[in-house]
């Protein structure tokens, strides 16, 4: 089995063709996981060491982080956090509990005025060294795919989730301005990212939905969250990059304006609530896909039904191209690390094009 | 008086915000019942909403303005409420269990709970088991509803349910559980009394268990 990284075998898959074999895609994987592959410590500075997991276990691409947030949660690390931090201190100087500047506890922008008080300037001096530093650590054939986005898990956590709610309806001119300023800092990260030939692509880590359907309408997702990804799927487009999108929950009413959006890859097709055969069957002529070994399963599951869920995965979804293998989320620290390796290994040695799998 | 209790509905279902005070003022001025307009329009109203969110004709945000609407009309008509009538349905604690800070489900279904006419205690997030027992022994709620959007802190939800048999205070409370991970197996594994899906599947629970007590 061919480990060696190739970013064109991703992008093969992404374009609907069959090459040697399925890929491997994931947003992230836990450094502890990364650790027991590689048998010695990778944490989060060890930019080499991430380096040497992602092309050693066969993936073809490695994703950094460049946005404001981290993929899933805001932690004291966070560029936003520091941000915030900073003007919480400057407008209660003595804040003690970091509860006060993390927006897992508390929002900012409730009425008009906080609009114009917010530090947009500073939310938007975006850290890209981590992207500048890995291109030359990179092993040939491998890429990096940019996690920038969050247009609207931003939106919603810098105005609270009710207030922003209710806003949408009772003042939807307020939360049009907020998406605006958020989606400015993106596009203007995007062209730093569109400079650095090593980056092959942008996937925006952007939850839009529950496992009961979207969030909010999808009338009002299409207008004031997909507009602007549709601007960010031209601008990839434009300097042929690929243009990939992670969301939680059943996306089933939004697959075909994402797709119109010109998204070319969604993850992890939620396997909570949606089903990758029918998803496959219904629109995966027309995106690729990537996921969906439940994270549930990869907690509590035993190998014997990893090996089996990734063969039926590969069995549903993976001729014709348009799939790459991974989990139904991120691999996280919880997951048990032989069922990752039993998740990887199975997808090396089944995933062999033409599928063979009955 | 069916029109006033119609329009009231219409409004609450519409979210008219703006609008509520006025028509439920117009109603209890024409003379109509305070406890007709609160179970017959506003509450009434949010059975509507509830079923609507469920059936994914509307979404948070509508289900939301709609019930900030049936609060503001019901602060107008509380005043009017007879002793007995101004009661709740019944008293529920809320609370996202321990190492978990999701809380958007927990609200949309305290905001039902709310507007089906239960008094809510919404304990917030990360609420460990001790603080979650402290607290029903002095508020005494009929239920305990806690949610859990990660399968590693739905077994926060099993702990309680053990201490809660351990302290003598299971037969005293209801124990409903949702959020993400969580079914109604697991619900079942654990012991509790009911699980719901979704905010309009908690609120026809909660409404079974006060049947039940009363």
């Amino acid at each position: 089995m061919n480990l060696m990284p190739d970013f064109n075998r991703f992008l093969a898959a992404v374009r609907h063709k069959e090459t040697d074999r399925v890929p491997l895609g994931e947003i992230l994987i836990d450094y502890s996981i990364q650790s027991q592959f590689l048998g010695r410590p990778v944490a989060a500075d060890d930019l080499p060491g991430q380096v040497e997991f992602w092309s050693k276990a066969g993936y073809d691409f490695m994703p950094i982080t460049v946005s404001m947030m981290s993929p899933g949660k805001v932690t004291e690390e966070s560029g936003i956090t520091r941000v915030l931090k900073e003007m919480v201190l400057r407008e209660k100087p003595g804040t003690t509990d970091p509860k006060a500047w993390n927006l897992e506890f508390t929002s900012f922008i409730h009425e008009r005025p906080d609009l114009d008080k917010f530090p947009w300037e500073a939310a938007a001096d975006i850290d890209f060294s981590k992207l500048h530093a890995v291109k030359e650590l990179l092993p040939e054939g491998m890429k990096v795919i940019a996690i920038s986005g969050k247009i609207f898990t931003l939106t919603w956590m810098l105005m609270g989730f009710n207030n922003f709610a209710l806003k949408l309806v009772l003042d939807e001119s307020l939360v049009a301005e907020v998406f605006e300023r958020v989606a400015t800092i993106q596009f203007k990260a995007l062209e730093t990212i569109f400079g650095m030939d090593h980056v092959a692509g942008v996937w925006v880590v952007d939850d839009i939905a529950f496992g009961t359907g979207p969030m909010i309408s999808p009338a009002a997702l299409k207008k004031h969250v997909f507009s602007w990804y549709k601007k960010v799927g031209d601008r990839c487009h434009e300097n042929s990059r690929i243009f990939l999108m992670h969301s939680d929950g059943d996306l089933s009413v939004l697959m075909d304006d994402l797709i119109a959006m010109g998204l070319d890859v969604i993850q992890p097709i939620d396997p909570s609530c949606m089903d990758m055969a029918k998803v496959k069957k219904q629109w995966g002529d027309r995106i690729c896909l990537i996921g969906n070994v439940s994270n549930e399963l990869l907690r509590s599951g035993s190998t014997p039904q990893i090996e089996a869920r990734v063969k039926e995965l590969l069995r549903d979804a993976a001729p014709g191209g348009g799939f790459a293998l991974g989990s139904g989320n991120s691999v996280p620290n919880w997951a048990k690390y032989e069922n990752y390796t039993a998740m990887r290994e199975t997808c090396l040695k089944h995933g062999s094009y033409p599928i063979s799998i009955r | 008086m069916a029109d006033h209790l119609n329009t009231i509905q219409g409004a609450v279902i519409g979210g008219k915000h703006g609008e509520i005070k006025g028509l439920v003022q117009q109603a209890l001025d024409a003379g109509l019942d305070p406890g007709g307009i609160v179970n017959d329009a506003l509450i009434a109203a949010m059975d509507v909403v509830g079923k609507d969110f469920g059936d994914g004709k509307i979404f948070v945000p509508e289900m939301l303005v709609s019930a900030v609407t049936m609060k503001a009309g019901l602060e107008v008509v509380k005043p009017h409420l007879a002793g007995g009538e101004s009661q709740s349905r019944g008293t529920i604690i809320m609370a996202t269990v321990k190492g978990d800070l999701h809380d958007i489900g927990k609200n949309l279904v305290s905001m039902m709970l709310e507007g089906a006419g239960f008094k809510v205690m919404d304990l917030g997030v990360d609420l460990n088991v001790d603080k979650l027992i402290d607290q029903v022994k002095a508020l005494q709620p009929d239920i305990l509803g806690l949610s859990a959007l990660l399968t590693t802190t739905m077994p926060e939800m099993q702990k309680v349910i053990g201490e809660l048999k351990a302290q003598g205070l299971r037969d005293r409370v209801k124990v409903l559980v949702g959020g993400a991970p969580v079914d109604r197996a697991f619900a079942e594994k654990i012991g509790a009394d009911g699980y719901g899906a979704n905010a309009t599947e908690a609120v026809e629970l909660a409404r079974r268990f006060a049947g039940a007590k009363g």
